[in-house]
């Protein structure tokens, strides 16, 4: 029968919370900037600007057709080559955004292209310019359309920001792995660190729903 | 009842038997035959490794090679384990061992040890630029180091409190994280500090040293003449640039100052 000892674990509790507060702000970060990133991502994709849209497809492309660590190993260790030094967390929130914000792009223009053509044109035949159409007509019902695709996304990011313990950034994952190295209470240490992602993903999710209910409790059109 | 104990008592007499009694390889032996075999390690480069043409090279082949030259016979290289190294000497399959054996308190209690010829050695080790001579000036600095490793316990010991330890998975990363300049400084063995040193030549420094441990030459104990004979020749290939010469092929440095001034009491002294 295997004994459990969290003693190590509790007693270096503080580090393993440490690690998750760095994880959230993180993971809040990359979500605020992504969404900036996918939207206007989603812009140009849709515009009619023929450069600007293959200039965002190829960024799409490029990014969800290449494995994560593989990109935040490029901006951690490769960019110094040509002058660029980011500490471990710059790096991993640049690395964050720019990947969220590829798969991001791709979700907030299927919301764009959800929005039914007529409704844009009763929006022109009214008299709105073309900020207000994009405001009120394409943006928020688009948004709605793909909100929960979208906050899937970023719950799924905040998962990933686990990677950038290989960049020594000081995160959950990372105050983890060192707290095993100092104890070797793997199985301990694991299912808590478990149990705190489990607890980030919950919360996560429950901002996202108390802001669907604040954001879209507008009547739906069909 | 009485049958069953007479039994076990026999079998484990004849086990006893059966083990290989420590036989001293003389020297006039060793003479005799005209082959000096040496017990090696071939898989710890860069001390023993094998050649791509199957043949064990390296710190290790090399010392055992200047070694029999020195006693004007032919060598016999002979693949050793980690953990069947002692053995192998000890049943007298091998002379000697030049096989990367540590000088240890629990080790000096089966074998004789010669006086240092190798030795492994973590350190602080970074940009030339940087000036770093002891732990306080490590002060506010970042520094790369495999997470859990003994640098990683070492630094992590004396390091004061503002300093950086940036701790990565593997050796490659924390390589990596000092070469492209993320942090200036790493702490390393001596080996993984000589392939960085041959990467970027010129670039990187030692600062200071965590911990040393020596490596001696090892005979079975009682085979004094050789031992002397041997203790001989490592004074003499340190002073006539032999051991310089396999230390910089095979480490990319002369022999350190902590292996030459060694001594089999001092190494058994510091793990006390």
């Amino acid at each position: 029968m295997y004994h459990f000892n969290f003693t190590p674990v509790f007693d270096n509790f503080d580090l393993l919370l440490y690690g998750a507060w760095l994880t959230v702000r993180l993971s809040f970060a990359a979500m605020v900037l992504g969404l900036v990133v996918s939207v206007l991502g989603a812009v140009a994709r849709t515009s009619r600007f023929r450069g600007l849209h293959w200039i965002v497809g190829a960024y799409v492309e490029v990014i969800r057709n290449t494995p994560f660590l593989v990109q935040i190993f490029f901006l951690y260790f490769g960019l110094p080559a040509i002058g660029i030094s980011l500490g471990p967390n710059l790096a991993a929130l640049i690395a964050l955004v720019v990947n969220v914000g590829a798969y991001g792009t791709e979700i907030a223009r299927a919301g764009i292209e959800s929005v039914p053509r007529g409704q844009v044109e009763a929006g022109r035949a009214l008299g709105l310019g073309p900020l207000q159409i994009f405001r009120y007509i394409i943006f928020r019902p688009a948004l709605r359309n793909v909100y929960p695709a979208l906050t899937s996304q970023f719950i799924y990011l905040m998962l990933t920001s686990s990677v950038v313990s290989t960049i020594s950034a000081n995160d959950l994952a990372s105050a983890g792995a060192d707290l095993n190295a100092k104890t070797f209470a793997s199985f301990e240490i694991y299912l808590v660190v478990t149990a705190l992602y489990l607890a980030l993903s919950l919360l996560f999710s429950g901002l996202f729903r108390a802001l669907q209910g604040a954001l879209f409790n507008y009547p739906a059109s069909r | 009842m009485n049958i069953l104990k007479t039994l076990v008592a026999a079998a484990l007499a004849t086990a006893a038997l059966a083990v290989p009694q420590a036989q001293a390889s003389t020297l006039k032996q060793v003479e005799a035959h005209g082959v000096l075999k040496v017990g090696m390690l071939v898989d710890f480069p860069p001390f023993g490794l094998m050649s791509t043409a199957g043949k064990p090279e390296g710190y290790d082949a090399d010392t055992a090679k200047a070694l029999a030259k020195y006693m004007g016979v032919k060598v016999q290289l002979v693949p050793v384990t980690g953990p069947n190294r002692i053995p192998y000497l000890l049943s007298g399959q091998v002379d000697v061992l030049v096989a990367s054996l540590g000088i240890t308190p629990d080790r000096a209690k089966r074998v004789d040890f010669s006086r240092p010829y190798a030795g492994i050695e973590i350190m602080v080790y970074g940009k030339k630029s940087v000036k770093v001579t002891d732990a306080k000036d490590l002060a506010g600095k970042s520094l790369a180091v495999v997470r859990a490793s003994t640098q990683d316990q070492a630094v992590t010991k004396i390091a004061p409190k503002s300093t950086i330890i940036r701790r990565f998975d593997d050796d490659a990363a924390a390589v990596q994280a000092l070469m492209s300049g993320q942090t200036p400084l790493m702490g390393v063995s001596n080996v993984v500090a000589a392939q960085i040193n041959k990467a970027k030549p010129g670039e990187f420094n030692e600062k200071f040293a965590l911990a040393t441990q020596v490596q001696g030459i090892a005979v079975v104990p009682g085979s004094t003449k050789l031992l002397a004979k041997i203790n001989d020749f490592i004074a003499h290939a340190m002073k006539d640039g032999t051991m310089d010469k396999i230390s910089e092929k095979w480490l990319g440095t002369k022999i350190q100052p902590f292996v030459r001034n060694g001594s089999v009491k001092a190494a058994l002294a510091a793990k006390k």
